[in-house]
């Protein structure tokens, strides 16, 4: 069994609100999968329905194979952050992964010292919890995580509230703990450019489904390069393009804008046919999507276009 | 579970609310034995400096201490129910947190009671003027309370996990433990058969107990401990089913 994750037509309703609609997800082991959508998509909801926070109002959830109560003792192995990480105000960074620790029944206290080295608050360790910057109760939280020596993270926002350097560190130790430790990684970020230097698939979730779901390479191939044009005459320009290329992939963007997503290569070669035909070109420019434009283009609808 | 209880202890033993409420609690009790003795000795006539009024004060206070019981959950485990899920995400059942949590508040609590117990009755016995029934007629009329102080301690703990207001807790216990009696009583009064009920309500046995005791014929009464467990059972049933299905948020 691969799956560390399984969803079956998974749901929930609040009242008569269907905030996750049926969703099949599977996460394999050692992915690292970045779950993409705007505020109020159902992302949240999904990573505490995973959690066990909310109960699901229909369908299966499966952790490395095992549902039911046997599901309990499988998020023994896996490390959860799901937004605000929640700890004691009044308590240090070390009392409160001690009463972590004891819970788990993690039998090494040295863990405490090795987790908090991993994510730089060693030197902290004695500050209350409540005197935190938000960058560190990230970072306690990540700790939190990683104190049961787990499998699987799951991590809503991880980077939230933390400075560059910090979003860089964060990024390579997961980045290390997948690639030397096969930890499989669930992540969520709105800072969509990091989660393109972390994940090798993205899933697009757009009111509670699945919108889309791609490898790396399948987005690289989705965002690749684009033409956009300026015409004079864009009517024109399209029966001209759907004339010579009868499978091109165009839109008819605002401002006389043309863009064209396929036959990318034949741009000099489109370029005459307009001249040729009476069209004239104003601009002319290649250029390729990055992941917040292909999610922006996605969430409103016209990325496939 | 035994994990869970471990480190909800290791949480408990550095709260400062549980030494404050505990402290608050026993000097309150030492401040008054001390008032009575000072005013015994002091004012002529004074005819309050007896152990058998400083008792009384604990078997009418009932309200006081189910007050008690609710600040001391309160302050145990009213700011920290966000860590709950934080446990139910390392896969600590909902039915775990839910009976560890009450066993070791209420464990501490009792503790409490039995050291406020004790301390009265050395408090009583050497500072104030004492019969000699009278520290087994407090005792026994002690005992007549505490199953209806369980029950009110499970009513606080199962309202607290279902995440209802104070403000409703604190309404609904003054309506159980004060006013119901008199609400069963006008209820049942026109149905032939029922109009007895009310005595079994939770204020009517408390006000029993209490003239039972102030005329010294306090006994164990299996009808406090009907109520109280009845009123136990359906708190911590409906608590633990409810809480098993609730969303943490």
């Amino acid at each position: 069994m691969n799956s560390v994750i399984q969803t079956y037509r998974l749901t929930k309703m609040f009242k008569q609100d269907e905030v996750i609609k049926p969703l099949d997800f599977t996460l394999e082991k050692g992915e690292i999968c970045a779950l993409i959508g705007k505020n109020g998509a159902g992302k949240s909801t999904f990573f505490k329905m995973l959690a066990g926070q909310l109960i699901p109002t229909s369908g299966d959830i499966q952790l490395c194979g095992k549902s039911g109560k046997e599901k309990e003792q499988a998020k023994k192995r896996m490390g959860f952050m799901i937004e605000t990480p929640a700890f004691f105000p009044d308590f240090t960074a070390l009392q409160n992964l001690e009463y972590f620790r004891i819970q788990r029944g993690v039998a090494e206290k040295e863990r405490i010292y090795e987790v908090l080295q991993i994510v730089g608050l060693a030197n902290q360790k004695k500050k209350r919890f409540k005197d935190y910057s938000m960058g560190m109760k990230q970072r306690l939280g990540i700790a939190l995580c990683l104190l049961g020596s787990p499998d699987c993270l799951i991590l809503d926002e991880p980077i939230n509230g933390l400075d560059a350097e910090g979003i860089m560190e964060i990024r390579n130790l997961l980045l290390k703990l997948n690639q030397e430790k096969q930890i499989t990684i669930l992540v969520s970020s709105h800072i969509l450019t990091e989660l393109q230097l972390l994940a090798r698939r993205f899933v697009f979730i757009k009111n509670g489904v699945i919108a889309e779901d791609l490898s790396r390479e399948a987005l690289d191939e989705k965002s690749r390069k684009q033409i956009r044009m300026k015409v004079d005459n864009p009517t024109k320009a399209a029966q001209l393009l759907e004339r010579t290329y009868p499978d091109v992939q165009f839109k008819v963007l605002q401002d006389h804008v043309i863009s064209l997503r396929n036959h990318v290569e034949k741009g000099a070669e489109i370029n005459r046919l307009f001249i040729d035909n009476g069209v004239s070109v104003m601009e002319f420019r290649m250029e390729a999507l990055n992941l917040e434009e292909y999610f922006l283009g996605l969430v409103e609808g016209n990325a496939n276009d | 579970m035994i994990n869970y209880i471990k480190s909800e202890n290791y949480r408990l033993l550095r709260k400062k609310g549980l030494y404050i409420t505990s402290l608050a609690s026993l000097v309150l009790i030492t401040a008054a034995a001390y008032v009575l003795h000072f005013l015994g000795e002091n004012e002529a006539n004074f005819p309050y400096a007896t152990s058998i009024f400083f008792y009384s004060n604990v078997i009418a206070g009932s309200l006081l201490i189910i007050i008690v019981a609710f600040v001391f959950n309160q302050a145990l485990t009213g700011r920290d129910t966000s860590i709950i899920k934080q446990s139910v995400s390392f896969g600590v059942s909902r039915n775990t947190i839910f009976w560890s949590k009450l066993l070791l508040t209420l464990g501490y609590f009792l503790f409490l009671c039995a050291i406020g117990l004790v301390l009265m009755i050395v408090l009583g016995e050497n500072l104030l003027f004492s019969e000699g029934e009278s520290i087994g007629n407090f005792l026994l009329a002690s005992l007549n309370m505490l199953p209806l102080i369980l029950a009110a301690f499970s009513m606080i703990h199962m309202l607290k996990m279902l995440e209802v207001g104070d403000l409703y807790t604190l309404i609904l216990l003054l309506f159980v433990f004060m006013f119901s009696g008199d609400f069963l009583r006008l209820l049942f009064r026109p149905v032939a058969g029922l109009q007895e009920v009310y005595k079994y309500a939770p204020s009517s046995l408390l006000n029993e107990n209490l003239m039972d005791f102030m005329d010294y014929k306090a006994s164990l009464d299996y009808r406090y401990w009907i109520v109280g467990i009845v009123i136990l059972l359906v708190s911590l049933t409906i608590g633990a089913r409810r809480f098993a299905k609730q969303n943490i948020d």
